[in-house]
């Protein structure tokens, strides 16, 4: 939201919401020309009551045949309307739904190839919005507003070249008009386009405010602090209003301006016309055919200017669409190497998520093959930034990390999901059965691996205890279980995918202790064999690793096994004789 | 067309007035403003139709033969003036509309806010996430659209429609007829086409649900399907998701199309049937060219604003969808408040037989215990156990179906719900933060306390130094609830805040869980010192933090199945001599440490 972003004119959206169409192009463009060629049926309309009120007003008369064969016109004319409007609407909105389709696949793989760090450092509703909603913002312009544009432009168009046809000067009067209003139109626009992104943001911080209220309603309660809460509730909602109003009042006025402009052609013409005709530059029969039409040139131009304010919505989502397709998945190796053996080793590396506040600085350190590590500090020293960097959710800034004596980079993304696990605080179940989730990294295991894994992750028996056992239905972030069993589907989930490097952020919500014993065991379980390096967060883990980094402000502080460390009288002595006391 | 793809939902009577009803809340007494704005947005449409009338009239001298330079003149000048009376007047519509939609946005939203204040704790808990959002900005926003466009504009088209053709009728019934005629038929023909489309329309909202549903699953499994290189099976779902979605809108579509894909070119046809019917009667002799010229001006465009309704009464129902959310919300009963300040006996909490449950599933049964005033009370179990729902009806989260819950002697239920608030600290393991200062956070539960007495609570909280290591000590602002700092901070800065207030009874629901075990040594022995003379009622999983509590209670599926002190309970070979068991055995138990080991 915060980053700059340079407002594109009507023009510059228009453009790249064509360039989005892709291969639905000439589709849309059959479309647009059939809505042109109703507009011009419809003008054809309008010609015939020119020729019938012109013939009439020098006296004609109408005879049977006449009539009838006006009747056939005009028929022919509603027909082709009808047809062409059809045939239009069918090819436009199959051709954006076509192309919102196409557009929506290219977003889902794109997103599935940008490094979790994109995911991390955003809203994953925000991505969520982009594929959906806005993609419907976005498509609905093209079915509705780029047709519109040629329907609005088309009768207008032929008018002009009618009133050309009878007096080149009246056509240039009704012109003039349509020409101020141009330029003030795109200089509206692009001030208004300006405005819309400051609005937005103002709009997204007294929602903030307000939505903070609402969601702290319990607390300001518990603190009885009602009444002073909502005076300045009351505040947000006001300075909210105000900036609607301004904002508003911003955008009406020059629409409404344009407008009048637009429409002062009539008088315009009016005036003109009358001093041509008694110039004797005109015929009255001409003159009457003019101002019969003249209304309607100006009307579907107005109507345009509705268009184009659906385009400042669909270039805000445009925007958010383009944000994602603007995003460079991480580079991968040409020619990707092989690793020898599973060591990791971080040299010299340093880390910031944002420019400027490094994370980690100037890393060093070895994790041996079949081994467990231990990372233990302070919130924000690091901890889960070097889980981060090892499972490649974003690349080191300084320095590198060699796997096996591979660097990361090197290595083809596939390989390096099957040497690491990864097994979160926040255990994610996709929506399946229990059997699917434990699979879910080895598609081919057989039934007697997913419990053998299940077994050892200490979940069996929860899993046989449910109704359907192993093919019960799991909803998708897996809510119907508790956070322990999640923990442990997860960790059935790791043991069985049998990568040889796992990363462990262990779990620091607070569970009973029948609960935390059984995933004290599976995660016992899970590192046997394998090379584990842990975010740890209880002692027993901690006291169990083969090494411990102590991290503090992005550097290691002390290093060693407990044993080691503990007779050293450093920063690890004096951490683990307070948290001991805790537990004293 | 947009209107009609977007307008597919099917919605009843009642639903549809909602949007309306939640208007009427919203404008007060502002009837008259409202009023203003639709008879402004109508003299509008009344200049935009002066000037066609302007034009007739130049027409109309101009058959005659008998246009005079002057009667150019004075239309050029009337037609100036009309079409500057119209910007006025349509400006000005828009700007009191305006005014007037957000003046009405606000006052909902106070009202909302003021009704959530009074709504029982229990209530926001079992909010889902994102609701807030919906009920409070989403919806209420919805409403601009309505108060700011349609009522004004959708009543002034009505308004000019029907007296225009009272008009076109007094003039010639039969070229009215012909003026008219298409704008019915297309609004059938739009009406039909949705009707034979509802499985369609039932599909592509199916299908769209889906898709969402999927896109969410896809996102939000992100990391461990990339680490277990299935995205392919999460995309895969996705994409199908997507692809149903484009095959049930392109179905839908290649239904609807035949006849509302038509009817808009057949509502903006009119000036056909017109010229139509005006030349056979011209041929009878039966219409003169000045009666033709003016439904041919007037007539042609003079149906269009109808449409206008037509959007107007698909984005009242779509709104009113929202607007039944928000009116439900208004409707939640507000809790009961005697509002009386009750002298308290003491300050110990007493369950009393009480029994509790969510619609048909009993929480607590028959839960009975004292916790003496002075003294620590802790609850114990595993998750589920109902440990915090009795910790939140001592705050009346929700009122109990049985028995009584007693401060002091006295039903909760009897005192004003601010006493019970006053009486009452409580520190929850979710805490919630302003994206305020540090001080103004901790200033919640005292607004005039010293800068002496901030700083003593935060450190009994073990909060001051990580405070004072803030870029801007206490003046620090920390963020959407209290994103800069960490987990355990965030609890400490809530235990700070609720020692701050100072309260007789403080509940402390896993208030640690997040905070390092060396400042959770120190938390408890602050809270140990403070709880003197308090009433203290702890739940906690590290049994050692309540291993000096006076009583433990142990709660098994909704009732509390041992109570005693840690010394007895745990030699016994009961529940919680069990969890102890387990809470311990890292210790001792070699399947957990042979990896050092061995």
């Amino acid at each position: 939201m915060s980053d700059p972003v340079i407002p594109r004119s009507d023009w510059g959206s228009l453009c790249r919401l064509w360039s989005l169409l892709g291969p639905s192009r000439p589709m849309m463009l059959a479309g647009i020309g059939l809505r042109f060629l109703q507009s011009l049926a419809l003008g054809a309309a309008f010609a015939i009551v020119v020729a019938v009120i012109t013939e009439l007003a020098a006296g004609g008369t109408i005879s049977v045949e006449r009539a009838g064969g006006i009747t056939l016109a005009l028929a022919v004319s509603l027909m082709a309307q009808i047809g062409f409007g059809y045939l239009s609407a069918r090819l436009a909105w199959l051709s954006s739904f076509r192309a919102a389709h196409s557009l929506r696949l290219t977003l889902l793989r794109h997103l599935g190839r940008l490094p979790m760090g994109f995911h991390l450092s955003r809203h994953n509703g925000d991505s969520v919005a982009a594929v959906t909603s806005d993609m419907q913002v976005i498509d609905s312009f093209m079915s509705d507003a780029l047709p519109q544009i040629a329907q609005s432009l088309g009768l207008p168009l032929a008018m002009l070249a009618f009133l050309a046809l009878q007096d080149w000067v009246l056509a240039l009067t009704a012109t003039v008009t349509i020409l101020l209003a141009l330029p003030l139109f795109v200089l509206s626009s692009q001030r208004l386009a300006r405005l819309g992104l400051i609005r937005q943001d103002r709009q997204a911080q007294a929602s903030a405010d307000m939505i903070e209220y609402v969601q702290g309603l319990a607390v300001i309660r518990a603190f009885n602090r009602t009444a002073d809460a909502e005076s300045r509730f009351h505040t947000a909602l006001t300075e909210f209003r105000d900036i609607s109003i301004t904002l508003t009042v911003q955008l009406v006025r020059p629409m409404v301006l344009v407008g009048v402009v637009l429409m002062l052609g009539v008088p315009l013409v009016i005036a003109v016309g009358g001093w041509r005709l008694h110039a004797g530059a005109i015929e009255p029969m001409a003159l009457i055919a003019v101002l019969v039409l003249i209304l309607s040139l100006y009307a579907p131009l107005m109507a345009m200017l509705s268009v184009m304010e659906l385009a400042r919505l669909a270039e805000a989502a445009l925007i958010r669409v383009d944000r994602i397709l603007d995003a460079t998945p991480l580079p991968q190796p040409v020619t990707p190497r092989t690793p020898e053996g599973f060591a990791l080793r971080f040299e010299a590396v340093s880390f910031g998520y944002t420019p400027g506040s490094p994370t980690l600085r100037d890393t060093n350190f070895t994790v041996p093959e079949r081994s467990t590590t231990a990372i233990v500090g302070p919130s924000g020293a690091g901890k889960s930034t070097i889980l981060n960097l090892i499972a490649r959710f974003w690349d080191v800034e300084r320095g590198q990390i060699l796997l096996g004596g591979v660097n990361l980079r090197d290595l083809d993304a596939a390989q390096l999901t099957d040497l690491v696990t990864v097994v979160f605080q926040d255990a994610w179940l996709c929506s399946g059965t229990i059997r699917d989730n434990i699979a879910l990294g080895s598609v081919d295991a057989s039934d007697e691996a997913i419990i053998a894994a299940a077994r050892q992750a200490q979940a069996h028996d929860f899993i046989a205890a449910l109704p359907q056992g192993y093919d019960t239905p799991v909803a998708e972030g897996g809510t119907t279980l508790s956070g322990g069993e999640r923990q442990r589907i997860s960790i059935a989930r790791a043991i069985l995918k049998n990568a040889p490097i796992v990363l462990l952020d262990e779990a620091t919500s607070a569970i009973d202790p029948h609960t935390d014993r059984a995933l004290r065991l599976a995660l016992a379980r899970l590192a046997e064999g394998r090379t584990l390096i842990m975010v740890a967060h209880k002692l027993s883990s901690v006291q169990a690793a083969d090494e411990i980094l102590m991290l503090d402000q992005g550097q290691i502080t002390a290093r060693g096994p407990h044993d080691t460390l503990i007779r050293e009288n450093g920063p690890y002595r004096r951490w683990w004789k307070m948290q001991r006391g805790g537990e004293g | 067309m947009g209107m009609a793809k977007t307008g597919t939902d099917k919605s009843v009577f009642p639903e549809r007035m909602a949007a309306l009803r939640l208007i009427g809340f919203g404008l007060g007494g502002d009837w008259r403003k409202l009023a203003a704005s639709v008879a402004l947005a109508t003299a509008s449409v009344f200049f935009q139709l002066l000037l066609v009338w302007i034009t007739w009239r130049l027409v109309l001298s101009l058959i005659e033969g008998r246009a005079s330079p002057g009667l150019f003149f004075q239309a050029a000048v009337g037609g100036l003036a009309a079409v500057a009376l119209y910007g006025l007047t349509f400006g000005l519509a828009m700007a009191l509309s305006h005014r007037l939609a957000f003046d009405s946005i606000l006052r909902i939203r106070l009202m909302m806010a003021r009704h959530m204040a009074m709504l029982p704790l229990g209530w926001f808990a079992d909010c889902p996430t994102g609701m807030a959002k919906k009920l409070v900005i989403d919806e209420p926003e919805q409403l601009e659209l309505l108060i700011a466009h349609a009522i004004p504009e959708g009543t002034s088209a009505a308004v000019n429609w029907l007296a225009l053709s009272v008009w076109l009728f007094v003039i010639d019934w039969r070229m009215a007829l012909a003026s008219i005629i298409l704008t019915p038929l297309a609004a059938v023909a739009i009406t039909y086409a949705m009707s034979r489309t509802r499985a369609e329309t039932e599909r592509y909202r199916k299908s769209q649900a889906q898709m969402n549903a999927a896109v969410v699953e896809y996102l939000a499994g992100m990391a461990v399907t990339k680490i277990f290189n299935r995205t392919d099976l999460t995309l895969a779902r996705a994409s199908d998701a997507v692809r149903e979605q484009a095959a049930a809108q392109t179905a839908w579509a290649l239904r609807y199309l035949p006849l509302g894909g038509s009817a808009l070119p057949l509502a903006m046809a009119s000036i056909c049937v017109i010229l139509t019917v005006g030349v056979w009667l011209m041929q009878a002799g039966q219409l003169d060219l000045a009666t033709l010229a003016f439904f041919v001006i007037v007539g042609a465009n003079y149906s269009r604003p109808l449409l206008k309704l037509f959007g107007l009464l698909h984005q009242l129902s779509h709104i009113s969808l929202g607007a039944v959310e928000v009116l439900r919300l208004m409707r939640a009963p507000a809790q009961p408040d005697t509002g009386r300040h009750l002298p308290l006996g003491d300050h110990s909490v007493t369950f009393g037989n009480v029994r509790f449950g969510y619609d048909d599933r009993t929480v607590l049964h028959d839960v009975s215990f004292t916790a003496p005033a002075g003294e620590v009370t802790a609850l114990v179990g595993p998750s589920g156990a109902g440990k915090s729902t009795i910790a939140g009806l001592i705050l009346r989260t929700h009122d109990i179906q049985d028995g009584q819950i007693l401060i002091g002697g006295v039903d909760i239920r009897d005192m004003a719900v601010d006493q019970l608030m006053q009486t009452v600290a409580v520190v929850f393991q979710q805490t919630f933060l302003f994206s305020d200062t540090v001080e103004a956070n901790l200033r919640l539960a005292k607004p005039q306390a010293t800068e002496a007495e901030l700083i003593a609570a935060c450190r009994a909280a073990q909060a001051h130094d990580f405070i004072q290591a803030l870029p801007e000590g206490y003046a620090t602002r920390i963020g959407a609830q209290g994103r800069m700092l960490s987990g355990g901070e965030r609890q400490r800065l809530a235990i700070a805040r609720a020692i701050l207030k100072d309260a007789p009874v403080i509940l402390l629901d896993e208030a640690t869980a997040a905070t390092d075990l060396e400042n959770e040594a120190a938390i408890h022995a602050a809270m140990s010192a403070l709880a003197r003379g308090r009433t203290l009622i702890v739940i906690a999983h590290r049994l050692h933090t309540i291993r000096h509590a006076d009583q433990i209670l142990v709660v098994e599926g909704g009732r509390i199945v041992e109570r005693g002190d840690h010394a007895s309970l745990s030699a016994g070979t009961g529940a919680y001599a069990r969890l102890w068991r387990d809470y311990r055995s890292d210790d001792e138990d070699p399947q957990l440490t042979q990896r050092r080991h061995g």
